[in-house]
């Protein structure tokens, strides 16, 4: 990246007795969210005693902990010290992740028919969500800035609002990031698998209901199964994790009804790749390194 | 056969145990028992372990028609109880049998009553729990509140304490108007001035109307942000920050007049500046707050919330040993 | 005279919807088990059901206004 980001140091927050808040950076960033990443990583392989949950965010990260087993201010001293040793990332950092190919219909007729049912919530009433996303953020209409986003792969930096939701932050420098609002008041609706965005985040809603982003499009496959019958849901009823790369591929709708019909039969499978993902590189040359992982995911 | 019949279903009954803990990572949280305090003891009055399922009823209780014999026990918030329209004491361990009715008048105090029968109501566990969490449609009976004409299974009942066994008076919660709950102020409190967190502790707060197991709603009110250019990715309005985890407990000031204390079944994380978390404890003490109660918010140090903890610990060993006595 | 009385606390309204007439104005019957108001709490409306005939005689709670567990809705008449 052309200039690289210097963090602040991290501030520690106590959650009441059961949580532990670090910020990393007000800002979002990949380098405050690598940090975390790294940070987060070091502590589940220490496996302490008394902690419940680990959750990386997006420039921050949070710590359940069971207060009678493990003392909070224990914990906080614990992960200055991982601060300092991991949250620096060494140039040769290398996070074993996936790359993921997460197909998308993007101006359906699902999501455009629920905008439409809320355009008094948005800024512009005028027209489609996508119509003005790309306008904002400077973009020659619209299939201009779904290229733009089916065009270099996101990585997740956080779950959560509602079990399985992926917040993904696109893998380019700050200046070719996407930003949008979210609505000006928030829908009381939105369809399951919508592919949303905003502030500087892709989502996928993992169940119908109320929600803020803008409504860009919507994914054939599901994020969530409670039921865990697909098998890319065999070991849990989430799909994306975490550091994971999504590439969302821009489909038509005859490739749309064909996964749907894949997923009712059960049969559905999402592409994955292993890739041994190394933060340093990529905030140096990010297209050689986008180039590579869309090679391995394809190959 | 060991069910449970539920005539009628009251407001907002649902199955719940201590919770669902280790899935936030996920988006997923807890749920479990509001009062956890209450949900413990009622498992003790009736000889069950710890993590035995109990019935969490909202406002207006349910009408349960027993089919064998079993221990049950009321606590939680203050309301009339019968059983086949007599009157039997809450906070004590009572007998039931085959066609007996357990059933509610209105509540006099607090906002959520615990029902435990011995052996526990025995609905699958998902992700080892057997509490209900709506949102997605898991754990519970069904994944939903319950409704009239339902039936529960209940799990083998061991040995309880007998009937008539009673919780002492002191262990017993008190419904005193003005609810104090004690806040650990922190997390994205620099959003505020000094003047404004003090004007959100010395504020009397109202419960609205929108206060369930997802999170509680006050108004009183209007706390000013500090003007800032909005760092990147945060999103435009004044109270959003860059999307980040929420603790259980904790405040939210989306428009900046009405606060929202997140609980049980909350969403785990979002774009909305977070000011302080309410300790542990305390949730209990909000779950018996009703709408239109008036709460107010204390500062506390970390030192005070654990404290608070170890009370409510040695609390429940003095419940336990009350009733092995 | 009896009062009917709140079971809950939330927000009362008179009328199925804003643009609904009331479910009973002030001097008209009711038969036992018939809705007579809602009570909005927890994002439910909850029918607020008589549990005995009679008349309305007087509404004690405006329409959108908060209501307490227990406080009393309406005053109810003999027939």
């Amino acid at each position: 990246m052309s200039t690289a980001i210097q963090l602040p140091p991290a501030r520690y927050e106590y959650g009441g007795d059961e949580f532990v808040f670090v910020e990393l950076d007000q800002a979002m960033s990949l380098e405050a969210n690598f940090k975390g990443m790294a940070i987060t990583k070091a502590l589940r392989e220490l496996d302490m005693e008394g902690v419940v949950d680990i959750c990386p965010s997006n420039a921050s990260y949070m710590i359940r902990l069971d207060p009678d087993r493990l003392d909070p201010r224990e914990l906080v001293a614990e992960l200055e010290r991982l601060e300092h040793s991991v949250g620096e990332l060494p140039s040769d950092y290398v996070l074993p992740t996936r790359i993921v190919d997460v197909p998308i219909l993007f101006d359906d007729p699902w999501t455009r028919e629920t905008l439409m049912r809320f355009r008094d919530n948005h800024q512009d009433p005028s027209g489609t969500d996508l119509e003005y996303a790309a306008r904002i953020n400077g973009y020659d209409g619209v299939q201009a800035i779904i290229d733009a986003m089916s065009g270099a792969p996101y990585i997740v930096t956080m779950l959560g609002f509602v079990p399985g939701l992926p917040f993904c932050y696109q893998l380019v420098p700050r200046d070719r990031q996407i930003e949008v609002p979210k609505y000006v008041r928030p829908r009381t609706d939105t369809p399951e698998r919508a592919f949303g965005f905003g502030g500087a985040f892709s989502v996928v809603y993992p169940v119908r209901g109320a929600g803020g982003y803008q409504l860009f499009g919507i994914a054939p496959a599901p994020v969530f199964d409670s039921t865990q019958t697909l098998p890319d849901f065999a070991d849990d009823i989430v799909f994306p994790r975490a550091s994971d790369i999504l590439r969302y591929r821009s489909i038509d709708m005859t490739e749309f009804e064909r996964l749907r019909g894949e997923v009712e039969a059960g049969t559905f499978r999402y592409r994955i790749r292993e890739v041994e993902f190394q933060p340093a590189a990529l905030l140096a040359d990010p297209d050689a390194v986008n180039r590579e992982l869309l090679e391995v995911l394809y190959r | 056969m060991s069910q449970l019949n539920v005539v009628s279903g009251g407001l907002y009954t649902t199955v719940q145990d201590r919770g669902r803990p280790g899935h936030y990572r996920i988006g997923m949280p807890p749920s479990g028992a509001m009062d956890q305090y209450s949900c413990a003891v009622a498992n003790l009055l009736v000889g069950n372990p710890d993590d035995a399922a109990v019935l969490e009823a909202t406002y207006i209780g349910p009408r349960l028609e027993f089919t064998d014999r079993r221990l049950v026990a009321v606590t939680g918030a203050d309301a009339p109880v019968t059983l086949n329209d007599e009157p039997v004491e809450a906070w004590q361990t009572f007998a039931v049998g085959p066609g007996d009715v357990l059933a509610f008048a209105m509540i006099r105090g607090g906002a959520r009553v615990y029902i435990a029968i011995g052996g526990g109501v025995s609905v699958p566990r998902y992700l080892g729990s057997r509490s209900t969490y709506t949102l997605t449609g898991i754990g519970g009976h069904q994944g939903r509140k319950l409704a009239d004409g339902d039936t529960l299974p209940l799990g083998a009942a061991g040995d309880g304490p007998p009937a008539g066994s009673a919780v002492p008076e002191d262990l017993r919660l008190r419904f005193d108007s003005g609810i104090e709950l004690r806040t650990v102020i922190g997390l994205c409190s620099y959003r505020l001035t000094e003047a404004t967190l003090q004007s959100f502790l010395d504020t009397p707060w109202k419960v609205t109307k929108d206060a369930d197991r997802v999170g509680y709603r006050l108004r009183g009110g209007k706390l000013d942000f500090i003007e800032r250019e909005q760092p990147f990715g945060a999103g435009s309005d004044p109270a959003n920050v860059v999307d980040l985890g929420y603790p259980i407990g904790s405040i939210q000031v989306p428009g900046g007049d009405e606060p929202i204390v997140l609980l049980n079944d909350a969403v785990t994380g979002g774009g909305y500046a977070t000011i302080g978390t309410i300790i542990s404890v305390d949730r209990d003490r909000i779950a018996q707050a009703k709408t239109g109660d008036q709460v107010s918010f204390t500062s506390v140090d970390l030192d005070t919330a654990l404290a608070a903890r170890a009370r409510r610990r040695d609390r429940i060993e003095r419940v336990r040993g009350a009733l092995r006595s | 005279m009896t009062t009917i009385k709140a079971q809950m606390p939330g927000v009362f309204y008179r009328r199925p919807s804003p643009e609904a007439d009331p479910y009973v104005e002030e001097g008209g019957t009711i038969s036992e088990g018939q809705t007579i108001a809602l009570i909005e709490v927890m994002k439910t409306f909850n029918e607020i059901k008589a549990e005995q005939g009679g008349t309305i005689s007087k509404f004690l709670i405006a329409d959108g206004d908060e209501v307490d567990i227990g406080q009393d809705i309406a005053e109810l008449g003999s027939v």
